[in-house]
């Protein structure tokens, strides 16, 4: 196990190194950052010295070695736009970007699961076809345009619920309804699926035959079995909860990493938008390292190579 | 002796009685089981024979009230009683083993959990005691280092052990009838041989009744007193073993008998295999289902399902023409 593990972290080392590369390049040779901050009337001196200021003269394998050897320092440069440090501006946008989308993942766990479980064990019943008539419903609408129409109803129409900013606990409720009924109708899709192809298996047959009762073989014998596939479907969604915040923190206004992405990448503010790639990676390279974990705890055919 | 064998037979009710079994498909008029009868008493153990999608299988899982998704019992009756222990409530236990060993195991459990847990149920027992039992059981059925076998996993054993494990498991039940649905289909030969054997051995030890499925008539023959030869969700002929081997009276089982191939050196008639194939159960063909492919056909197969008739003694047998003994 702890040989599986190390190997694993390493792997997770390779990719992340190798994402901070491309993207650094990437985002180099794609664009001139100096006349994307600037406005449009700025003189050829003025691109001059920005480029002189932020290091942008140099060639790209020198600006890389900078931002590598600082970044090992925990030195993540400054950001083009206000000169404030990006470790702060995007550690400052952390707390706020978690807070959503955990709750959200949370949420849609225990929304998603269970209504998955109902759906499987109560096959062709109308709760079965509720619930995945909800789920294809949920799961079809746009994650952004599912939040604009709770917006419109809750917000505008209603006028019940805050529609933007984060100050209050009545503010996390629209962006986690919108981001958790997203997810939870593919989890419930997924679950319903998984769980009646393994109560479709031989052994659940047998346990059956042996008089167990359903409760108990739904519990002990199907979604321990189920719970394998499951895992990859929940680190997909645990994964796309960040770019789910790129999407849905603009709508509502929520001032975290996404909506912070999107500003930066829009301005043209390279250090901040490079920092939070690194962020995102690191935090896609955690699941995929949890997931895998995960498979070697719930399966004993990994758990003994 | 003639006299307590009379009492049992007008007296005593039989272990298990099957009466006019019907498995169907709800909503759609496909019969699975189409009248299925017999009978079976302590100790005894009937085969099971026939080609694939006969109803051999369906028949045992409407016994062990297992029917899979979307199949119902529709008519007839599955009656158990118990003999051996009367004054005991409750109906007797009935334990099945199935073809393929290693996915009828959960794969995310170890084989002590398996056992054990089975053993807790049945029997009671916890702890300690379940473990003890446990590996009595995995030494009985022939599994050696019994001790660290309990925590390993299916996928850790071949085939043949994971048969051993499940026969184990369904011997932690105490059953009065074991149901093997096809147990050696999916093992090598020697393992084959292995797994009858130890079925045999068992079947002496405890008394137990046996309905062993196989569309392999050796294992039939080794294993069976009784034998019933089904097609299409109907039993056609019932036989002890020796008569329906020495003097089958269906065309389809005679059918069946000729396709064996022989490894008896006197022997060199090739095997002869069956023309066509088993009919769909939503077109199953007017009169007796087998005619399209038998070559005693007459008219007269074509109208009716013929009803069983008595050809020999304990032999019957539902065709018009039978084949002469």
């Amino acid at each position: 196990m702890g040989a599986f593990i190390l190997s694993r972290l390493f792997r997770a080392l390779v990719v992340l190194v190798s994402t901070v590369t491309v993207v650094f390049i990437v985002l180099r040779i794609s664009g001139d950052a100096a006349q994307q901050m600037l406005p449009d009337t700025a003189s050829p001196e003025a691109l001059t010295a920005f480029r002189a200021k932020w290091g942008l003269d140099r060639s790209i394998f020198e600006q890389y070695l900078i931002y590598v050897s600082n970044a090992l320092q925990g030195d993540f440069g400054t950001s083009y736009a206000d000169g404030r440090e990006v470790f702060v501006i995007v550690s400052e946008r952390i707390p706020k970007t978690l807070l959503l989308t955990v709750s959200a993942f949370i949420l849609s766990i225990a929304l998603g699961i269970p209504a998955g479980i109902l759906a499987a064990v109560r096959r062709e019943s109308p709760v079965d076809k509720g619930v995945m008539a909800g789920a294809v419903l949920g799961y079809s609408v746009p994650n952004f345009l599912l939040g604009l129409v709770f917006v419109f109803v809750f917000a505008v129409w209603l006028r019940i619920l805050p529609s933007s900013g984060s100050s209050t606990w009545s503010h996390m409720i629209l962006p986690v309804a919108t981001f958790a009924l997203f997810n939870a109708a593919g989890i419930a899709r997924f679950m319903r699926s998984t769980l009646i192809d393994v109560l479709g298996q031989p052994y659940i047959s047998a346990a059956r035959a042996d008089g167990i009762p359903n409760w108990e073989i739904i519990l002990f014998h199907a979604l321990p079995n189920a719970a394998i596939p499951m895992i990859t479907t929940l680190g997909f969604t645990a994964g796309g909860l960040l770019g789910g915040a790129v999407l849905i923190e603009p709508v509502f206004a929520w001032p975290g990493l996404g909506s912070g992405f999107v500003a930066a990448t829009s301005s043209g503010d390279l250090a901040v938008v490079q920092a939070m790639i690194l962020l995102f990676t690191a935090f896609m390279v955690t699941i995929n390292l949890t997931v895998d974990v995960l498979y070697a705890v719930l399966n004993p055919k990994i758990r003994m190579q | 002796m003639e006299d307590a064998h009379r009492f049992r037979e007008e007296d005593m009710p039989r272990l298990l009685t099957v009466q006019d079994l019907v498995v169907e498909m709800p909503g759609r008029n496909i019969k699975i089981l189409n009248g299925v009868s017999f009978s079976l008493d302590t100790g005894q153990t009937l085969g099971l024979v026939g080609e694939s999608g006969c109803g051999k299988s369906m028949t045992c899982y409407a016994i062990g009230n297992m029917l899979p998704h979307g199949l119902a019992q529709t008519g007839g009756s599955v009656d158990l009683s118990s003999n051996a222990t009367p004054s005991k409530a409750g109906k007797p236990k009935i334990s099945m083993i199935f073809q393929d060993p290693t996915s009828s195991l959960n794969p995310v459990h170890t084989i002590g959990y398996y056992l054990e847990s089975a053993l807790h149920r049945h029997q009671g027992l916890k702890g300690s005691d379940a473990r003890m039992e446990a590996m009595r059981l995995l030494e009985r059925v022939g599994i050696d280092r019994v001790k660290s076998r309990l925590r390993s996993y299916p996928h850790q054993f071949s085939g043949g052990m994971n048969q051993r494990v499940m026969i184990a498991h369904a011997l932690a039940a105490k059953p009065e009838l074991l149901i093997a649905d096809e147990p050696t289909t999916a093992l090598d030969v020697t393992m084959q041989a292995q797994i009858l054997h130890l079925l045999e051995e068992l079947k002496a030890e405890t008394g137990m009744a046996l309905i062993i499925v196989s569309h392999d008539l050796g294992v039939i023959a080794r294993l069976a007193d009784e034998a019933a030869v089904m097609y299409c969700g109907k039993i056609v002929e019932t036989a002890p073993v020796e008569d329906l081997l020495a003097r089958p009276a269906h065309p389809y089982a005679r059918a069946l008998i000729d396709c064996m191939p022989s490894i008896d050196a006197s022997d060199l008639e090739p095997p002869v295999p069956i023309p066509g194939s088993v009919p769909l159960l939503d077109c199953l063909p007017h009169g007796c289902y087998f005619h399209p492919r038998c070559s005693r056909a007459s008219s007269q197969c074509t109208a009716q399902f013929p009803s069983s008739a008595i050809v020999g003694p304990a032999h019957q047998a539902a065709c018009y023409h039978p084949v002469a003994a």
